[in-house]
């Protein structure tokens, strides 16, 4: 090699170490902030710095309100240090902090997929002795195994079905579809006002799954009780309904009928709230936190929520609650991150945050506040008729990404609703025999 | 060689040795033997199970397509940043007003981050973004494509993404290789009447050698590994359309098979050994002194 040739690979090679280094330099450096502070635990105001760690898409969660922080350490002394993690990634994140126990000392997540992601009993605390939990109203939804492992002041577990605009359907006589057909003719009459009747953002793969996940819970529900626990103890195939393939169809027929935009996999969850402040589109089908999301940023929007039309008169999905805290069994602070999870679960702060937020409240002793429009009409015409089924995620205990991804495959147009189920059937048994669960 | 006195003794070379080992050798070491088992996040234990993750991953459709898509993007980003870079490398050493500011303005990408790349051209490839936009005005709608979610045409978007962005970084070393060319060669072979392709045949070419091979093995090597260009542009969709050897790994571990997720780790390894090393041995032997 000749010298100059040699003198730049050298160089490639050693900015290549220089970037190496600095990478790790920099996860030393959270490192002793947070010894050093430990060493210092004592004056009378504790010195402790705890670490919480939390999806960049729950950025606006209430449990990480900067006056709630500061208000924290104001009357305890201890700070707490974010980590935001990339949306995307959390899930790879937190397993590799947990099984490398480089351990946050709180963590916020959602309580059905720390079940299927991060090993809830192996990796965290069992939170039934603290002292909130007397005044706990409904302790299911923090819940699993029989013990409390989660804490939420709100007990609201958000609802899936459609998001529409009732401006859009009053302009134009329309009334709120309980059939397939019905819901195409309301399509059709939207598009022909020149609006885009659907919104799908499959871009991002998740969202695909609104439709069959509240299609499926419910048929399930209404033809066939024990579909998912037959599934789930490998006595039936994805592959063994026909049905199932049906509603995959209905929702491709959708998009193919020209009632959606026209890049759907372009197209990202995070331009739908512009989408709907903009009247481009009349409905999507997502959870009510949507509504939320959109009539934040524009009080005056009025939207509301029904159930996903795959057949007659269909019931609405419940998600399982989501954006509770954990505190992991390895954190070096576990005292410090119980304080935490008590002050917030003080009646006075817990209030300030349910009204805020108009949660249901989840504390005896913090009352609910009046609820918005669109949530009092899912309570009218769903919850208190009882006409509510928990979705499909409820019952799926593995990784539902290839499930998401085949999905998303189905609309490139290069597989049926058919191979979307077997592709999913052999992934899904894959999945279930490496977790060893019983009959795979 | 002459013998002169070595300015630094050998013992300097522990530092780098030690972090070496630590942190590259030592993984990788224990990766093999991951890979032969069934760690997982799930599990208290951890055991041998032989060659079951290898053999899960040729019975995986998926991650066949995965290979063959690496393969793709490996041999469309060598070739096109190579030419490319070196088409760019010969124009900007001639005696242009312009050269330092084009040189600048196409090694430019190179340090710009992916994600910025991504978010630059995520719009620009959408179905209703601006390139199919400008076929249609230009009267060429019918080239007009899903570059990002047609499951038959994404990985190669993705792979000229990604020679457009690297391009300049193969061209700065290409450049540093024809500056050290002595202009008597090109002198010499006028006089003898050579004309201008055969001067670049016999003499750029071959005294070229070692920065063509470093060019080739960086491509190379960083088109087995794809995975950034992939995951911020497609996430290694639509659908698994776009799975790459890297992305499956991330696949594997987001699944918590961390045991497969090491082997598919450990065949990639393999592979890139496997290619590169015997191709830097050719290629080395071509190389001629000036």
């Amino acid at each position: 090699m000749k010298p100059k040739m040699r003198t730049i690979a050298l160089s490639v090679i050693a900015s290549t170490m220089a970037l190496s280094l600095a990478a790790c330099g920099s996860d030393n450096k959270g490192e002793t902030a947070g010894e050093s502070s430990n060493k210092n635990n004592s004056g009378s105001k504790s010195n402790v710095t705890l670490e919480l760690a939390i999806s960049k898409s729950s950025q606006d969660s209430p449990f990480i309100a900067d006056w709630l922080l500061k208000e924290f350490e104001t009357e305890t002394g201890i700070k707490i240090n974010l980590q935001l993690i990339p949306a995307e990634q959390s899930t790879t994140v937190l397993q590799t902090k947990l099984a490398v126990n480089e351990v946050p000392d709180l963590i916020q997540y959602n309580l059905a997929s720390a079940v299927t992601d991060l090993n809830l009993e192996r990796n965290f605390e069992i939170l039934d002795n603290e002292p909130w939990v007397d005044r706990i109203l409904n302790a299911d939804v923090l819940s699993a195994y029989g013990n409390i492992y989660s804490f939420h002041v709100s007990q609201d577990t958000g609802m899936q079905g459609v998001v529409y605009n009732k401006d859009i359907f009053e302009e134009l006589n329309l009334e709120i579809p309980t059939s397939y057909e019905e819901f195409l003719a309301v399509c059709e009459a939207i598009k022909a006002s020149g609006v885009t009747p659907v919104f799908m953002p499959y871009k991002d793969a998740w969202a695909a799954n609104i439709w069959p996940a509240a299609a499926f819970a419910d048929y399930a529900a209404k033809n066939d009780p024990t579909l998912f626990d037959d599934i789930n103890a490998n006595k039936k195939n994805w592959t063994d309904i026909p049905e199932l393939e049906g509603i995959l169809d209905q929702q491709y027929q959708i998009f193919k009928l020209g009632y959606t935009n026209a890049d759907v996999l372009s197209d990202s969850y995070d331009m739908a709230v512009g989408k709907f402040l903009n009247k481009e589109v009349a409905m999507m089908f997502m959870g009510d936190w949507l509504i939320q999301n959109i009539e934040s940023q524009d009080p005056e929007m009025n939207l509301g929520l029904f159930a996903i039309p795959y057949g007659e008169d269909p019931t609405i999905g419940a998600s399982p609650l989501g954006g509770q805290l954990f505190i992991p069994k390895n954190s070096k602070h576990i005292a410090e991150a119980k304080q935490y999870l008590a002050f917030i679960a003080s009646p006075e702060i817990a209030q300030k945050i349910v009204d805020e937020e108009r949660y249901v409240s989840n504390l005896s002793d913090v009352t609910t506040p009046e609820q918005p429009a669109y949530k009092q009409e899912i309570i009218d015409n769903y919850i208190t008729p009882k006409k509510v089924t928990l979705t499909m995620d409820a019952h799926t205990v593995v990784d539902q990404n290839e499930w998401y991804r085949n999905l998303q495959d189905h609309f490139t147009g290069s597989i049926t609703p058919k191979e979307v189920l077997e592709n999913w059937d052999v992934k899904f048994k894959d999945l279930m025999k490496a977790k060893g669960v019983e009959g795979f | 060689m002459h013998k002169s006195k070595s300015m630094y003794p050998y013992y300097l070379v522990w530092p780098a040795l030690i972090i070496y080992f630590i942190f590259f050798a030592f993984p990788a070491l224990i990766g093999f033997y991951y890979s032969f088992t069934d760690w997982r996040l799930d599990r208290d234990t951890i055991q041998f199970v032989g060659w079951d993750n290898f053999k899960a991953i040729f019975s995986d459709k998926v991650l066949i397509l995965a290979l063959k898509n690496t393969l793709i993007f490996a041999v469309v980003t060598v070739i096109g940043k190579n030419i490319f870079g070196l088409l760019l490398a010969i124009g900007l050493n001639m005696k242009l007003k312009t050269r330092n500011v084009l040189r600048a303005v196409y090694f430019s990408p190179s340090i710009l981050s992916i994600l910025v790349i991504s978010i630059i051209f995520t719009p620009i490839l959408r179905t209703e973004g601006m390139i199919n936009s400008l076929l249609g005005k230009l009267g060429l709608e019918s080239l007009a494509q899903a570059w990002l979610t047609n499951p038959s045409i994404v990985v190669w978007t993705i792979a000229a993404v990604s020679i457009w962005q690297s391009v300049g970084f193969q061209m700065a070393i290409y450049l540093a290789g024809l500056q050290s060319i002595s202009k008597e060669y090109y002198e010499a072979a006028k006089i003898d009447g050579a004309s201008a392709w055969r001067s670049f045949t016999n003499i750029t070419l071959p005294l070229l050698l070692p920065a063509i091979n470093i060019n080739i093995m960086l491509t190379l090597i960083g088109g087995l590994k794809v995975f950034s260009e992939v995951y911020v542009l497609t996430g290694g969709g639509p659908g698994n359309a776009s799975q790459v050897v890297g992305t499956i790994i991330l696949r594997a571990f987001g699944e918590g098979n961390w045991g497969l997720g090491t082997a598919v780790n450990t065949l990639l390894f393999i592979s890139v050994s496997v290619i590169a090393v015997p191709l830097i041995m050719f290629m080395r032997r071509k190389e001629v002194a000036e």
